[in-house]
């Protein structure tokens, strides 16, 4: 259902450490940000379901780096890529102190890391984003649908079929619901919100929305979901899935403390030949088939 | 014991940059280009870090400890941020000695730099037979002894007691004729003790210190925050704490010292130089500044060069000696 273009996938990432500046920050809902960062190297590298850690270039509090994905990439007028976006959503020490970050504020950065998202072959890709967890997805969609190249790897585009892409959003309520007009201005894709609350869209969980999905038998059912969001809801996702005999694909947020392979924090399980292993989420994922990891304890 | 061999790695793995300040520090029977390593547990097996860091500059690799055969490691969550440091319960989590021998030897020995290889054991035996083994590569720098992992129940100690430390040391000392490092654990009442029992065992050189054992705690959920309750904390929190150890240990011990904790900048390093330590490992800063080991090497010249110090041995323990013997 993907091609395989990630042979070569982590074990030695092929990042590199930037400083940088902060160019702009603009608000996408209650508590969520979009930072964008003059990093042009970085910019060009980094695909879809990729990350980067960041941290200020100064001080020792906070000390590590923190994950992010990527949002999207900045494209000038040339059509050359000059900078890139991450969306964040503020829940602690790095992330509360980033949402003061103004325009010329100095980062230190290093990246891209992890594998990625592979590129789709299927027909119809079903995207499922829990909170913030929905980020990843505007550079899928944009990549899936044939209108924006990420990466600098020329093999990844080899016979690429565009595909349909839709995106299941969920969130708590009105009130956290992201501004989506990035993903509305791409036009044809359908875009499925849910709240918890049931203040917009359908009520109930984003799961729902998959469930009913998967269980059509016209077009609307897809043949590959992308998931990311919190861990029950992804695990059941994978679940709706394995009984769907749809494959599924998880982008993992363990915590992490280098993002490049050195500290074996982000630790996962993994299935293996006589039952699983601890495996590094940065290097190994952060995206893995749903069906390779032993969530149910296996 | 056998019969000592030199291992003088500084011609085989010369400094590249051109240096007016002599930089070759001595440790035991290693010779190295300059003293500025990579701590265990922080750099992987250094195929992690070949994106960021320049190998042909650095003093020497110390990948991650290995132990006879593989470990899972703790439960997750393994790490945790505390104010200018972390805490880590990885648990040894690695593949075991075999793996070591046929996956990661011929990589980190191909490498530019010296690399060494970390070893912990549950009983002496079991020490002395990874040294017996890795003794068929003098490929290796050499060996530091892991005898103060915090995150580790089940096996004995070593480091704690000095009498067991030195037993430990020797074993492996008459099992191998690499050179031999032991690493000691600042969880003591008096470090002091463990170093002399290292150095009377017959190590090369001691390097000081592992993580200190601590704590975090999620109030809210009353529970601890690491999936092993305890871990070790490290990082700049822990540079006073790990500098009183080196300036203890310089004082009673003959044997070189290679400092640790908390070094970030080329002034930790000096600290830890003029404090007694004949040369440092660089740890959680690998984290969260991946290149800065080898910009550490460029900046020791620098800084030897502006205090017009030909040799970095006239730094070395500095604080031991008259002012007048200083740079
Ligand atoms: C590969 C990857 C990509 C990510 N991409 C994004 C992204 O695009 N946008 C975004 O907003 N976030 C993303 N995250 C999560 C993000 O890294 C964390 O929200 C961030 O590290 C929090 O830092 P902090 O200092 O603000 O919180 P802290 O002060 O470190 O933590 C606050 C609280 O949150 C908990 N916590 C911290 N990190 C996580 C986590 N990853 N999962 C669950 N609980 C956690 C802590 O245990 C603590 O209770 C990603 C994580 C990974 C691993
Ligand atoms: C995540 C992590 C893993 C570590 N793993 C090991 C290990 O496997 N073996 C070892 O001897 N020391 C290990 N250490 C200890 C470091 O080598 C070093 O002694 C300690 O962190 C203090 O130095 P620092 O403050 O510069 O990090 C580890 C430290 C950290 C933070
Ligand atoms: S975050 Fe350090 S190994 Fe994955």
């Amino acid at each position: 259902m993907v091609a395989n273009t990630s042979g070569e996938c982590g074990m030695v990432p092929h990042a590199d450490q930037h400083q940088a500046r902060v160019l702009a920050q603009r608000v996408l809902a209650h508590g969520t940000y979009a930072v964008r960062i003059d990093a042009r190297e970085l910019s060009t590298n980094i695909l879809p379901g990729q990350f980067f850690m960041i941290r200020p270039a100064t001080g020792t509090d906070p000390l590590l780096g923190r994950p992010f994905a990527l949002y999207d990439t900045i494209v000038d007028d040339h059509g050359d890529v000059t900078a890139f976006e991450f969306a964040y959503h503020v829940i602690g020490k790095m992330t509360g102190l980033m949402s003061h970050w103004e325009p010329g504020e100095q980062v230190e950065l290093w990246g891209p890391l992890g594998n990625g998202f592979p590129v789709y072959t299927g027909k119809h890709l079903l995207c499922v984003g829990g909170g913030i967890g929905y980020t990843p997805f505007l550079a899928v969609a944009r990549e899936t649908l044939g209108l924006r190249k990420y990466g600098n790897k020329p093999s990844r585009y080899e016979n690429f079929q565009p595909a349909k892409v839709t995106l299941a959003y969920g969130v708590q309520s009105k009130r956290h619901r992201a501004d989506l007009s990035d993903f509305e201005s791409m036009g044809t894709m359908p875009l499925l919100i849910s709240t918890d609350d049931g203040s917009e869209g359908r009520a109930g969980f984003v799961t729902e929305t998959v469930r009913e999905l998967l269980d059509s038998s016209h077009e609307d059912r897809p043949d590959g979901v992308y998931c990311c969001g919190p861990e029950p809801m992804m695990y059941t996702v994978a679940r709706l899935c394995r009984d769907a005999r749809v494959p599924c694909w998880l982008s993992l947020e363990t915590p992490m403390a280098c993002g490049f392979g050195a500290c074996f924090s982000c630790v996962t399980r993994v299935k293996t030949d006589d039952g699983w292993d601890y495996r590094r989420t940065c290097i190994e994922g952060p995206i893995f088939p749903a069906d390779s990891l032993a969530y149910d304890g296996v | 014991m056998p019969q000592l061999a030199s291992f003088d790695l500084s011609s085989r793995f010369s400094t590249l940059a051109t240096t007016t300040a002599k930089l070759e520090v001595q440790l035991g029977r290693l010779r190295l280009r300059n003293p500025i390593l990579v701590a265990s547990g922080t750099f992987g097996y250094a195929r992690e870090m070949a994106a960021f860091v320049d190998f042909a500059k650095i003093g020497g690799i110390i990948p991650k400890t290995i132990t006879p055969v593989g470990r899972i490691g703790n439960p997750p969550p393994r790490t945790v941020e505390t104010a200018s440091g972390m805490l880590n319960s990885i648990g040894l989590d690695n593949d075991g000695l075999d793996t070591f021998i046929t996956k990661h030897i011929p990589y980190l020995t191909s490498l530019a730099a010296p690399a060494f290889a970390n070893i912990a054991g549950r009983t002496i035996e079991e020490y002395a037979e990874m040294a017996r083994r890795l003794d068929e590569f003098p490929q290796l720098a050499g060996l530091e002894l892991n005898i103060s992992c915090p995150n580790v129940t089940g096996g004995v100690d070593f480091g704690t007691n000095p009498e067991s430390a030195e037993k430990v040391v020797r074993s492996v000392r008459e099992a191998c004729s690499l050179p031999v490092v032991a690493k000691l654990t600042p969880n003591v009442t008096d470090i002091t003790a463990v170093a002399k029992a290292a150095a009377a065992g017959g190590a090369d050189a001691v390097s000081l210190v592992n993580t200190f054992q601590g704590m975090a705690i999620n109030w809210r959920k009353r529970k601890p925050v690491l999936g092993n309750v305890l871990g070790g904390l490290s990082g700049p929190a822990i540079k006073p704490l790990a500098l009183r150890c080196v300036y203890q240990v310089a004082k009673a011990v003959d044997i070189p010292i290679i400092g640790i904790g908390g070094i970030s900048t080329i002034d930790d390093v000096m600290e830890f130089l003029v404090a007694g330590a004949s040369a440092v490992q660089i740890g959680t800063a690998n984290f969260y500044n991946p290149g800065v080991s080898a910009r550490l090497v460029d900046e020791l010249a620098a800084i030897l060069a502006a205090e017009d110090c030909s040799d970095i041995h006239e730094i070395i323990g500095s604080i031991h000696r008259p002012p007048a013997t200083g740079c």
